[in-house]
């Protein structure tokens, strides 16, 4: 979803204006006038007015992002006398500076240690919050342990914000100090297990930062936290969601079914199984049908009961956890699931700039293994005039992505957008490359037909004008022709033909190459030898890359010739000595280098005639031609590999090492869409955006998906709903369960008597460890649908009320609870995120 | 784990606003702003710096010309990071007023930094919902008014003093949050609200919800004029200004219905998802308080038949026409010497403006069939319909055309019937051509009756960068260089075969006839423009035809406003094509 304030851009229409004005008012403004010299400031924050204090902490606070903190720590034991001030608004920017600050001083700081812990005890929930969050996040090691004491009181509050404070602390704690980790592990394990989603988003997000391997304390937790799913804020849905990845690939093994399929075949049972949806499935067996028939993957109901609970954040505005679902589905649940997240990824491209190129790179991530689903959502991926080259790359990457799962009129009409791009993309050299590009990699996945009509589509290119669109379409010309040479012969007389309309020496170069390597292709009509013999005409004028390829063609058309008809062998061996006297004179003349020009060709001539005295073969005579051309050219290169080769083939009957040389295999070239480096990070990660360029490996944090656990090796699946043997395994964690009833309990009960209309009664008691209950009325524990619910019908309320204190720690008995309340209010009041 | 570092805000000179470290050492914003600079533009919002230590993943966002950087030098969710910038730029606009300035920030640091040490705590991001933050920061205007109070527990209900209420400052304010309605159990007074996007204790002295329905186009228009694609990309932003805890009901209709046409919606967390699945168009939610994004979704304007139109029929007849404001067109390669060109300009006589007699067609009585939707061909109603879509008004018409690099200049830049000016500059990488609203009217009056669609035209003539050279080549011609790369053999355009020159090996280049006409066309075409787009916006029209049909108070449901209090409703639509109709060539 769009930010709101983009939006409002579009309906303020008059913003610019406004913009205009007020930067006229920021430039007068950012005078000088602001800062008061220090002694003036320090006689604001000592003064006693509050009003005056607050003036200088504003100004302090100010300072310390104006300007480096070497100007803002002269006033730290001002600024930290002023903890003690039971003003609010004082004690948040007194926070604020000592969270900057508190580094530079550690020893000032510890003073104001002892205040911060005192307000830990405030009535004020917020507050509470306040201090355990500051106390955490002032980096002095010393007050670790006290930092962990805070923690652990927080753990126990009844507030909902103390307890999130409390979860976000602990990897701060960490952080000061390693060894209080068994203590974190502890108070960690209970918040994991809060009622509140809005406490165990946040316990999750600590767990994942302290440690991500412990996920024995997370069994007893997998289903309450998955139930919470979809009421956490997006922030907990995102670290839930990447836990679970990791949960499940190990504790979950994969498991198929094959057996079930060689039953199945033969009776029409698959097919409606297959069109059945999985929501159907108490009734039915739990397994999903994969689309190929050949293996069945049988769902885990609890893997199961996670990927469900995911469906809703489908819509989700945040793009983060739309990405997050669509990563659970694509590893951990079955193309069915994954179908279903397609069309919400698609709806991330509707977003800003910067969201749309990353949610594109997810896309093509998920395309490339399943590039069915996206092809009805096409016109998502055309290529736009105003898309940056990042954008597009990625888009002309979907469109050829799908282009073989698509019907013929959307190949047609994909082509069309292509062929459009590669003629007119003059807008942008790299667009025309892409294109091109683009219809090469159509080309090689269709059939045969679509393949011919690619092939087209580049072969017109050849004449274009545009020297980037002829380059790069020989070069997607060749591939094709490289990868399958039989079918392309045609299209290699039809290239030659080219050489007479292209232009640019590259091209030609291309060309000229191409010809040379299939000139051994068909023997008895090739058209190599001819190709030479116009070429060799013209070979003055050409560019020093197509001559370079001229030469080449000369040498591999006079190696074919001699394969073809190898010199008689009497001849031949009447002929080797003086053969070989001259390459070896000349040879000599060439490492001497100082014959002169007429001299040499004088003793070059002779071989020629002398074989044969009647005429040579025209192959040949063109081979001499074109040896003699290069001894007078005035590159040195061109000299020197002519020199190469001639002495290659100057033994006509002993051809071996020239054609292992020249006519050596060549490798076909394999062009894979150009994310499929990538294709091994992990969809969502950062390194899936970088690709290789952030090292071998992705970058440095990068964890990719575990594989899954082998059959087996799993952790008993009853860990996850004995409940009881849990608590008794962690006295803690039971004992914080119940003070965290009791909170809610004493909210009930305020909440009685406030609808009731008397105020809230502050009641205490029940021996809990809360240490001052005077706020406690002020803390709420339920649900929205709870709370709408309760509006209603209030008895609904106490029930519930007698039930908790039965089954305190039984999320799936309140829950259900929770499912009964709405559904007798009977108006379907259940609100889901 | 997904760690925020730090956040760095700049201004629209690039001047440093705000430095604000969570975590960790991240490289400094004065390191890092360099190197985002050096990248070419534009620039992606995930850009990955080898060379600073240690090695950092760069995200940025641009809003309201402010810079925001975010550094991490671990891999995270990009995503993650990305929406979390978007929501620190909104709860500040939030706070400070829209829209966000350098100078708002500057003046209002202390606010700026509660809100930033709220939403990160120690690197994890914890609380973006401005409603929250609301609870927990006083936004900068109410400071002001408390600066004389100070330790008094505050009148606004949102502030935080209203913890002491319990004590020794009770009896001064005590009250008036327990008269708060949806107070509700808590008593005294709540830190935070039930629901996690609505503040608590919401009071207005008058009632007020406004809905905006923004469309966005996003239109391909193949060279012949059929449409290749055509999305409307819709946004619901709506402004609650009720008091307590109102349970909102908003309809939406729209001719086929909204669950054919409504596509992949998302929406703000409050919306009820099984109401909306049970009854498509039918939004049942509890809003947080003040200004949010209801719902943002999109209409194929096609219909799901547009593929089957494009290959079966060739004709434009057959085609499906939108109905859309304007469209354009651009022919290339005209004039004798192939570098003319021409854009024309489609208005859609429907959009007359001021004469209600040009109402909406989808807007009438009578709704048309399924398909339908966006697509003309109905006529209009012509009696006046409702209010605000009686009228729509065209304004801000604008033509793009960009042009191709090696273009060095337009000459002969002509408007037919004075209809807007175009502006280009040499060197400019495309023509903008403005028609002002007046201007509109008038293109408009003159063919009224005729039904047909209005035109307007622009002419122009393209120079090359190397026309001058071109010529030089051809004179210094036959006998240039044959090592010159600047090679122009592509004259002889006649085969080799067929060229009578002698079989001298070192002869001549064939001989050079007339600059070919062929070639020359070829060249220009590469100077082309290959598309123009158009922008505009139209108030009191949505593209999909989507409208309100009714927005309620579920009385029942809701709490805390007085029972008999009807607020006040307000609904507006915008049509917007940001370059967003596209025309190939």
């Amino acid at each position: 979803m769009e930010s709101i304030s983009r939006i409002t851009n579009f309906i303020d229409t008059a913003r610019d204006l406004t913009l205009e004005a007020a930067r006229d008012a920021s430039n007068a403004r950012r005078g000088p006038t602001r800062v008061l010299p220090s002694g003036q400031l320090k006689k604001l924050l000592d003064s006693r007015s509050e009003r005056d204090v607050l003036e200088g902490l504003r100004r302090v606070v100010t300072m310390s992002y104006r300007q480096p903190p070497s100007q803002t720590l002269p006033f730290f034991t001002h600024v930290i006398k002023n903890i003690a001030s039971p003003s609010l608004p004082i004690k948040k920017l007194v926070y604020i500076y000592l969270l900057q600050h508190a580094e530079h001083e550690p020893d000032t700081a510890l003073l104001s240690i002892n205040t911060i812990q005192k307000s830990l005890t405030d009535k004020n929930p917020q507050l509470r919050a306040l201090a355990l969050r500051v106390m955490s996040g002032i980096r002095v090691p010393v007050i670790s342990q006290i930092v962990s004491l805070g923690i652990k009181r927080g753990v126990g509050d009844m507030s909902p914000h103390v307890r999130r404070a409390a979860a976000l602390a602990i990897p701060k704690c960490y952080r000061l100090d390693p060894s209080t980790e068994p203590q974190l592990l502890d108070y960690l394990s209970t918040l994991l297990g809060d009622k509140q989603y809005f406490v165990t988003g946040a316990a999750v997000a600590a767990f994942l930062d302290l440690c991500p391997d412990r996920l024995d304390l997370i069994h007893t937790h997998y289903r309450s936290l998955v139930r919470k799913l979809v009421d956490m804020d997006e922030w907990g849905q995102l670290a839930t969601l990447r836990l679970m990845m990791v949960y499940v690939r190990k504790c979950f093994p994969r498991r198929t079914k094959k057996v079930r399929r060689a039953k199945l075949t033969n009776n029409g049972n698959t097919k409606s199984r297959g069109t059945k949806g999985f929501y159907d499935t108490e009734s039915e067996s739990e397994e999903v049908d994969v689309d190929d028939w050949e293996e069945t993957v049988v769902l885990d109901s609890d893997l199961e009961l996670l990927l469900k609970s995911c469906l809703p954040l489908l819509q989700s505005k945040n793009s983060a956890v739309v990405i997050a679902v669509a990563r659970t589905y694509l590893y951990l649940g079955t193309p069915d699931y994954l179908s279903l997240a397609i069309g919400p990824l698609i709806s991330l491209l509707r977003t800003s700039g910067d969201i749309q190129h990353i949610a594109l790179y997810n896309v093509v991530q998920v395309c490339l293994s399943h590039p069915k689903p996206f092809v009805n959502y096409y016109t998502h991926f055309l290529v736009r005039s105003t898309d940056a080259p990042h954008i597009w790359r990625l888009k002309l990457e979907l469109l050829t992505l799908i282009f073989p799962h698509a019907q013929p009129r959307l190949q047609s009409l994909i082509l069309a957008e292509l062929s459009h791009f590669s003629h007119s993309g003059s807008l942008d050299p790299g667009l025309v490359k892409e294109a091109v590009r683009a219809i090469g990699r159509c080309s090689q996945t269709t059939n045969p037909k679509t393949s011919a009509r690619c092939l087209k589509l580049l072969l017109a290119h050849i004449g274009s004008a545009d020297a980037h669109l002829v380059a790069e379409s020989l070069e997607v010309i060749r591939h094709l022709i490289q990868r399958d040479p039989d079918s392309h012969r045609t299209t290699v007389i039809r290239l030659a033909k080219h050489l007479d309309a292209a232009t640019s020496p590259q091209a030609r170069a291309s060309i000229i190459w191409l010809v040379g390597e299939f000139a051994g292709l068909d023997p008895e009509n090739n058209i190599a030898a001819d190709v030479l013999r116009i070429l060799i005409k013209g070979f003055a004028d050409e560019a020093e890359a197509a001559k370079l390829q001229i030469v080449l063609l000369a040498a591999k058309v006079y190696v074919h010739h001699l394969n073809a008809n190898p010199p008689p062998s009497p001849p031949k061996a009447s002929i080797s000595p003086s053969q070989s006297r001259t390459s070896i004179l000349d040879d000599l003349q060439e490492e001497g280098g100082f014959r002169d020009s007429h001299l040499d060709s004088s003793l070059q001539s002779p071989p020629a005639p002398l074989p044969e005295k009647e005429n040579p073969h025209p192959i040949e005579a063109l081979w001499n031609y074109t040896l003699l051309l290069t001894r007078y050219d005035t590159s040195y290169d061109l000299r020197d590999r002519a020199r190469v080769y001639k002495s290659l083939l100057s033994t006509p009957s002993s051809t071996q090492l020239a054609s292992l040389l020249l006519l050596a295999p060549k490798p076909v070239p394999q062009t894979p869409s150009p994310s499929e480096t990538r294709k091994n990070y992990a969809l969502g990660s950062a390194s899936l955006v970088i690709g290789d360029e952030g090292g071998v490996g992705g970058l440095k944090g990068y964890d990719g998906i575990p594989p899954w656990v082998k059959e087996g090796k799993q952790p008993d699946p009853a860990l996850r709903n004995d409940v009881s043997a849990s608590s008794s395994s962690a006295q803690s964690a039971y004992d914080a369960g119940r003070t965290v009833s009791a909170a809610e309990r004493l909210d009930s009960a305020a909440g009685g008597s406030a609808r009731s209309g008397s105020p809230a009664t502050p009641l205490n008691g029940d021996g809990y460890a809360v240490p001052s209950n005077g706020g406690g009325g002020k803390e709420k524990e339920k649900t929205l649908d709870e709370w709408l619910a309760s509006e209603s019908e209030s008895e609904e309320e106490e029930t519930d009320d007698d039930e908790e204190e039965d089954d305190e720690d039984e999320d799936e008995e309140d829950s259900s609870e929770y499912e009964t309340d709405s559904e007798d209010e009977g108006e379907s009041g259940r609100l889901m995120k | 784990m997904s760690t925020i570092e730090a956040l760095y805000i700049f201004d629209e000179h690039n001047t440093p606003l705000l430095d604000h470290t969570y975590n960790g050492r991240p490289p400094a914003s004065s390191t890092l702003l360099p190197l985002y600079l050096a990248h070419p533009s534009p620039r992606p919002s995930l850009i990955y710096l080898p060379n600073t230590n240690p090695s950092t993943l760069l995200y940025s966002i641009i809003q309201d010309q402010l810079l925001f950087l975010c550094p991490c030098s671990t891999d995270t969710e990009p995503l993650q990071i990305l929406e979390f910038l978007h929501r620190t730029a909104d709860a500040l606009e939030d706070f400070l007023g829209a829209p966000l300035l350098a100078s708002k920030i500057e003046a209002n640091y202390d606010v700026v930094a509660q809100l930033l040490n709220e939403m990160v705590d120690g690197g994890v991001i914890s609380c973006t919902e401005p409603n929250a933050l609301r609870d927990v920061v006083e936004a900068p205007n109410f400071i002001k008014s408390l600066l004389g109070g100070v330790g008094l527990p505050s009148s606004t209900p949102s502030s935080l003093t209203a913890g002491n209420s319990g004590g020794s400052f009770s009896l001064a304010r005590g009250a008036s949050p327990r008269l708060g309605p949806s107070g509700g159990p808590g008593g005294a007074s709540q830190a935070a609200s039930t629901v996690p996007w609505r503040r608590a204790n919401v009071r207005h002295t008058s009632n007020e919800m406004y809905v905006d329905i923004v469309e966005t186009l996003n239109v391909t228009l193949s060279p012949s004029g059929r449409p290749l694609a055509a999305i409307a990309n819709g946004s619901i932003a709506f402004t609650a200004k009720v008091s307590g805890v109102p349970d909102l009901n908003l309809q939406l209709g729209c001719p086929g219905g909204p669950a054919n046409t409504i596509a992949l919606p998302v929406f703000h967390p409050c919306v009820r998802l099984n109401r909306w699945k049970d009854r498509p168009g039918d939004l049942s939610f509890v809003p947080p308080d003040g200004r949010f994004l209801l719902a943002a979704y999109e209409v194929d304007l096609l219909g799901p038949a547009a593929l089957e139109a494009f290959s079966t029929t060739t004709t434009l007849k057959s085609s499906p026409k939108l109905n859309i404001p304007a469209t354009v067109s651009v022919q290339t390669a005209l004039g004798p010497s192939a570098s003319d060109f021409e854009v024309k300009l489609h208005l859609n006589p429907r959009f007359a403006g001021s004469k209600s007699s040009s109402a909406l067609s989808n807007s009438g009585p009578s709704s048309r069939g399924g398909g339908g939707r966006g697509l003309s061909g109905a006529g209009f109603a012509s009696s006046a319909t409702q209010g605000t879509t009686a009228a729509p008004t065209v304004e801000s018409m604008t033509v793009h055309i960009p042009l191709p690099a090696s273009v060095k200049n337009v000459t002969d830049l002509r408007v037919s019937r004075s209809a807007g000016e175009a502006g280009y500059a040499p060197g400019d990488r495309g023509i903008e051509w403005r028609l002002t609203s007046r201007e509109l009217n008038a293109l408009m009056a003159n063919d009224r009756g005729s039904g047909t669609s209005l035109d307007a035209t622009l002419r122009g003539t393209v120079v090359g960068a190397d026309a001058d050279d071109l010529h030089d080549a051809e004179n210094g011609g036959a006998g240039a260089l044959s090592t010159n790369t600047y090679d122009y053999d592509d004259d002889a355009a006649g085969s080799y075969q067929s060229s009578s020159s002698s079989n001298h090996p070192r002869g001549s280049k064939p001989t050079s006839k007339p600059p070919n006409v062929e070639t020359e066309r070829k060249k220009m075409k590469v100077l082309m423009p290959s598309c123009a787009t158009v922008s505009f916006s139209v108030k009191g029209w949505l593209p999909s035809g989507i409208k309100v049909e009714s927005l309620g108070v579920d009385m029942k449901r809701s709490s805390g406003l007085g029972s008999g209090v009807t607020p006040y409703k307000g609904v507006k639509y915008l049509g917007v094509s940001k370059k967003g109709v596209e025309c190939r060539c």
